[in-house]
């Protein structure tokens, strides 16, 4: 897992870049239920999740949705695309 | 945890007492007598030592043979409970040494679905405690812990026949491991809280339930969970599963023997009601005084589905419980009832969460206390209207009833609104037990112990008339007898 820091639409976002078996995706470090850090929780590179270390809920790095409590909305989710050898991250 | 917008303490009072509100002290006096005896403990299967390490952890999974990823998954729990700090919110935790609890104690080594199998001390105390009686008389299903884990359990064949399960957890993680494991903790995941982690570490017993498409189980399926030895932690897990348009009550009740020193339940109880079911679990809590109660309950109710939570707590030296309800699907519905009386050396934390996370959804909570010789009642709850969830209606209603100038009552409510389209509602007060209603009651004809019982029944009216008729009858018989011989 890569953090970065980006501004986005809705402004400045610290984002988690996670690499699934070779695909990667990214999502805003900040857990929907509490708003605490998620990204540097642990990380499943094979069902390719990551879980709040706060309150334990599991998170689907393709598409930001909870797939337990007890977060019950999506965190934002952004494309990654690699370009050459550059990761690049659409954010707005 | 968020801390919450508005805070209310209140203590009655100071002034004499009157021959009423004296007439209403030592609820749960019979208890020594009814529930608070203890069987020997000889014949037992086995008594882990006391505290806890990864080997007693990784021992309760070998006792259990179960398959690894339960292993693996009761690992992590633990070692997410030792690192979590103590909570120093709600009730007093630090009160509890971890490494004076059993956690696990295993008294027979086999779960009977023939009540003349059961060993006889067991037999006993559960004769004792009519469960056998109450499921001949009104039950689907029952289910008998005591200690660590079930050892009677049976289900109306009729039912079993529709495909309803109705088992102890450790079975049906052997039977139905894939329908386990599809929901186990998704719920309540093992680190949603220090004490769901230490329940996910050293779970064992509880009840599962999966009630298929449909289906409609008449009468009421119950769990009673008894703890009889000293400084015991009991651990279930529970797990219910409504498929579409199914309907399911579920009743637990639990007791333990009075002792000097302190035992701890923590139990975590999942609940999934899809589409148009409606499931409701009802609670009656009666543990010893010595008892903390630690208990992380939590639903989910899909589309048009319907939810209630309806909790009683009368014993337990502390109880934190604030059963949860998330409306995830349009039209769905939450309920919950909590009824709380604290007495000496007593406080109940309780309440209750509802999130509304979808369109059209409504609930409404029902919290009544009492409290009497300084017990203490907590009022805990979180309404949540997330964005998106339109037209949703809510209402909270929290009620206390202080009998003594010693006694306390807080409220912490807290309501958080994403949306503009809603409906939401909240009442509190506070009262005494008055002269003047006392005096009314008493021009209709009443005597003052009468008047007296009426005012308080009147009270957790709302509550007990949701209760099946045996439970409500105990439940004001339980009142009625605080409430005997102390006038005149």
């Amino acid at each position: 897992m890569k953090l970065i820091e980006a501004d986005t639409e809705e402004g400045p976002a610290k984002i988690g870049i996670f690499n699934c078996g070779g695909r990667l995706f990214a999502i805003e470090d900040r857990c929907s239920h509490d708003d605490g850090p998620l990204a540097e929780g642990e990380f499943d590179a094979s069902a390719c999740t990551v879980e709040c270390p706060r309150h334990g809920s599991l998170f689907d790095l393709t598409s930001g949705r909870p797939k337990t409590l007890p977060a019950y909305q999506p965190v934002r989710t952004f494309p990654v695309a690699i370009e050459d050898d550059t990761i690049k991250l659409e954010v707005s | 945890m968020n801390k919450p917008p508005d805070t209310a303490t209140v203590s009655a009072s100071a002034k004499e007492l009157t021959d009423e509100e004296r007439s209403l002290e030592g609820i749960n006096s019979d208890y020594t007598e009814k529930f608070g005896f203890h069987d020997s403990e000889e014949g037992y299967a086995y008594k882990a030592p006391k505290g806890l390490n990864r080997e007693i952890v990784e021992s309760i999974s070998d006792y259990k043979n179960e398959p690894a990823w339960m292993r693996e998954f009761r690992l992590k729990a633990y070692d997410h409970f030792v690192s979590r700090p103590t909570p120093q919110w709600g009730g007093n935790l630090n009160q509890i040494d971890w490494n004076d609890i059993h956690y696990f104690v295993r008294a027979s080594e086999k779960n009977s679905r023939d009540w003349s199998e059961v060993p006889e001390d067991i037999k006993n105390t559960f004769d004792r405690l009519g469960i056998p009686e109450a499921e001949r008389k009104f039950l689907s299903g029952v289910g008998a812990q005591y200690e660590s884990e079930v050892v009677y359990h049976q289900v109306n064949e009729k039912l079993e026949a529709q495909g309803v399960i109705f088992t102890d957890m450790d079975t049906a993680l052997r039977e139905h491991e894939d329908l386990v494991r599809e929901y186990w903790a998704t719920i309540i995941p093992p680190n949603d809280n220090k004490l769901a982690a230490l329940n996910s570490a050293v779970w064992s017993g509880g009840s599962f339930v999966y009630v298929p498409a449909g289906v409609k189980v008449d009468m009421p399926l119950q769990a009673y969970f008894r703890i009889n030895t000293e400084n015991m932690g009991q651990f279930e897990r529970t797990l219910i599963i409504a498929e579409e348009g199914s309907d399911v009550h579920y009743i637990e009740g639990c007791t333990a023997p009075t002792y000097s020193s302190d035992s701890l339940h923590s139990a975590v109880v999942e609940i999934v009601a899809k589409k148009s079911a409606r499931v409701r679990y009802t609670t009656v809590q009666n543990w010893s005084q010595n008892v903390f109660n630690l208990v992380t309950k939590r639903a989910v109710a899909h589309e048009d589905a319907t939810m209630e939570w309806v909790d009683c707590n009368l014993g337990s030296k502390l109880t934190m419980k604030y059963p949860s309800i998330y409306l995830m699907g349009e039209r769905a519905h939450g309920e919950i009832l909590s009824i709380a009386f604290a007495g000496k050396g007593q406080h109940q934390d309780a309440g209750g969460k509802i999130i509304h996370a979808a369109p059209k959804t409504t609930s409404s909570i029902f919290s009544k206390s009492i409290s009497k010789d300084a017990g203490r009642a907590t009022y805990r709850g979180l309404l949540e209207i997330a964005k998106g969830a339109t037209e949703s209606k809510s209402k909270v209603v929290c009620d206390a009833l202080l009998l003594d100038e010693d006694s306390r009552s807080d409220t912490y409510p807290t309501i958080r609104i994403g949306e503009d389209n809603v409906d939401v509602g909240h009442e509190a007060t506070v009262s005494k037990v008055g002269d003047d209603m006392v005096y009314y009651l008493q021009s209709r004809g009443l005597d003052e112990e009468e008047a007296s019982k009426m005012i308080v029944n009147g009270f957790i009216e709302p509550i007990t008339k949701e209760l099946p008729m045996e439970y409500a009858v105990e439940m004001n018989r339980l009142i009625e007898l605080q409430m005997e011989g102390s006038i005149g």
